[in-house]
């Protein structure tokens, strides 16, 4: 019994975060609607992703932090019949807007898929490709932009001898570690994790997870997770989304120690979800 | 316990017996099956070393009598006394044929593909997908009609003194696309199997971009990368083997067909530097003379498709060698 009620409170082990001051906003969502065709999928959505802050979206299947994640970074737009009402702003541009350059939207959003998505081509061309999209540089700076990025990913150590290897051929744990490298080279603003752990052994997820507190150094970073010890292991905010609707945004420590809404408590203690 | 034991015990005694009868049943239908598959496999061995044990048989004659002069005599004479024969010609035609076609079929094909997996309105795309079937079913000899009618007049008239008239005087390029025009010509014959195989090459790179995770295409697309970058660096290297494969079915239908190309390519034996001249494949030239012939000159037939089984092979050898090579250069 102990063991149970101990779940209502951060779990023990974990070190909880001191909450840091609030940051400026880098994403703000007002009033955000998103409907998969006639479906309602999102409704009336308010937060804030501070700047250089974790943000953590939990909630049950089908709630809709994935479906936010993916308009952060109009995803939704390659598939037709998806749409987004209502405002959404990263710094002072408006991401909704129609007549926004996805391409650089996207180089400014980053994000990282539930499954490792390595490219089907070697360990290097999979960093150097995206740098190459946005720059020209030289052979000799591409390998220094290829080092810092697999270094910023933690995984310099493990394939700096074998650059030339099909990024398949690297573990679970290493492909995604290669996803974020990948990400994080082109310099993005934000970077939004979907889920990041979810295929990966509890090793990788804790080298994962770690990175992800370091990118917060420089990165505005929003993750959608199933587990809620890894929200509160990373996060500095939490959004508790139910049914499509945000029903509570507060730091992480709030949320899982005296979380305001019933729901919440009910579904950080296991009750459901 | 007691009465378990009772019952297990009973179980085991009507088990054994019951058992083994159902398992003998299983062995028998297992050697069924082996066997059954065992000889279905073996069968294709021996057809094909039958087919190719017969052509040697058939060719043998030929085969003592030019060597391999056959394979670099550019006449054809199987009048004169005594014949001579040469594959030269053919097998230039032959070549060259395949070689237009696929320059022509792979990018319009695979772009094709593109469009219809990637860009396509839902709309059109069903309508796009079921033309595209309906000219692989198309019977070959209708092909040949259309283009001895249709297209071969066209080519003449309008295309081929158009390239001449702009190639003229350009070293190379000046005889390849040199005069005079003519409706029965080498490039009739590449341009009408190149809409043969078109439909094989778009069809299986369909399939094939389909099965491209979705999720991957997101992770590029999220990278900032248009359409056109995430086909070249992740739909077209995702599935290179299954869109070379599909070229390579491709090329073997160009390389053996017959009918169209008979129509339209002039069964002429001599080899000219301009592909608005006619020439002959080795097919064609099979089909148009084999009803004729006999002795020697059915003989050099026959040995004319060896040299197409064994050009066959090596194309489609030299593919896959191609493809390994990719692969590791890829790093796998």
């Amino acid at each position: 019994m102990t063991e149970l009620s101990v779940s209502t409170s951060p779990p023990s082990h974990v070190a909880p975060h001191s909450p840091l001051p609030d940051a400026p906003p880098k994403v703000t969502v007002r009033n955000l609607n998103f409907y998969y065709g006639e479906h309602h999928a999102l409704k009336n959505i308010n937060l804030t992703l501070g700047t250089n802050r974790v943000t953590a979206f939990i909630g049950p299947s089908g709630c809709g932090k994935s479906t936010l994640l993916r308009i952060f970074n109009r995803m939704y737009d390659l598939y037709p019949g998806q749409r987004a009402v209502g405002q959404l702003m990263l710094d002072q541009t408006n991401i909704l807007d129609s007549k926004l350059d996805l391409n650089l939207l996207r180089a400014r959003v980053g994000m990282v898929f539930q499954k490792p998505t390595p490219f089907p081509m070697t360990i290097y061309e999979n960093i150097a490709f995206g740098i190459r999209l946005y720059e020209k540089i030289s052979k000799s700076e591409m390998d220094d932009r290829v080092e810092k990025a697999l270094r910023g990913g933690a995984l310099w150590n493990e394939v700096k001898d074998k650059l030339n290897a099909s990024g398949l051929s690297l573990s679970g744990g290493q492909q995604q570690r290669l996803c974020i490298a990948r990400t994080v080279a082109v310099r993005p603003e934000v970077i939004l994790f979907d889920e990041p752990c979810s295929a990966l052994d509890p090793i990788s997820t804790a080298k994962v997870e770690e990175l992800i507190q370091e990118l917060s150094e420089d990165y505005t970073i929003a993750i959608v997770t199933h587990n809620m010890q890894q929200a509160a292991r990373v996060s500095d905010k939490t959004a508790f989304m139910y049914l499509g609707e945000l029903i509570e945004f507060d730091d992480t420590n709030k949320i899982f120690t005296s979380p305001s809404d019933r729901r919440t408590q009910d579904y950080i203690t296991g009750r459901f979800g | 316990m007691a009465d378990m034991a009772v019952q297990s015990d009973v179980m085991e005694a009507a088990g054994p017996y019951d058992r083994a009868k159902a398992l003998s049943a299983f062995r028998l239908g297992d050697a069924t099956f082996y066997w059954i598959t065992r000889i279905s496999a073996i069968s294709v061995l021996l057809i094909l070393g039958g087919i190719i044990l017969s052509l040697i048989v058939g060719a043998w004659p030929a085969m003592k009598e030019y060597g391999f002069a056959f394979l670099w005599t550019q006449r054809w004479a199987p009048s004169a006394d005594p014949p001579v024969l040469g594959a030269l010609g053919p097998m230039y035609g032959t070549l060259v044929t395949s070689i237009i076609a696929m320059m022509i079929a792979i990018p319009v094909g695979i772009g094709i593909a593109i469009f219809l997996t990637e860009l396509c309105p839902q709309m059109l795309r069903r309508p796009i997908g079921i033309a595209i079937e309906l000219l692989a079913g198309i019977p070959s000899i209708i092909y040949g009609m259309w283009g001895f009618f249709v297209l071969g007049p066209f080519l003449a008239n309008y295309f081929q003194p158009f390239m001449i008239r702009i190639f003229e005087g350009v070293p190379v390029l000046g005889s390849v696309f040199g005069g005079p025009p003519s409706y029965l010509s080498l490039f009739n014959a590449a341009l009408i199997l190149a809409i043969m195989v078109l439909p094989f090459i778009t069809a299986i790179s369909v399939d094939v971009f389909k099965t491209v995770p979705p999720v991957l295409k997101e992770a590029a697309y999220g990278m900032g990368c248009t359409t056109w970058e995430v086909v070249r660096s992740v739909v077209i290297p995702y599935t290179r083997v299954g869109v070379i494969g599909g070229v390579m079915l491709a090329l073997g239908r160009a390389l053996g067909e017959t009918m169209a190309v008979t129509f339209i390519i002039g069964n002429s034996f001599r080899i000219s530097s301009s592909i608005f001249a006619p020439g002959t494949t080795i097919s064609a030239a099979i089909a148009s003379e084999f009803a004729e012939s006999d002795g020697l000159h059915q003989s050099g037939l026959i040995l004319l498709g060896l040299l197409l089984f064994v050009l066959t092979f090596f194309v489609l050898a030299g593919a896959r060698l191609m493809l390994m090579r990719l692969e590791t250069k890829a790093g796998k």
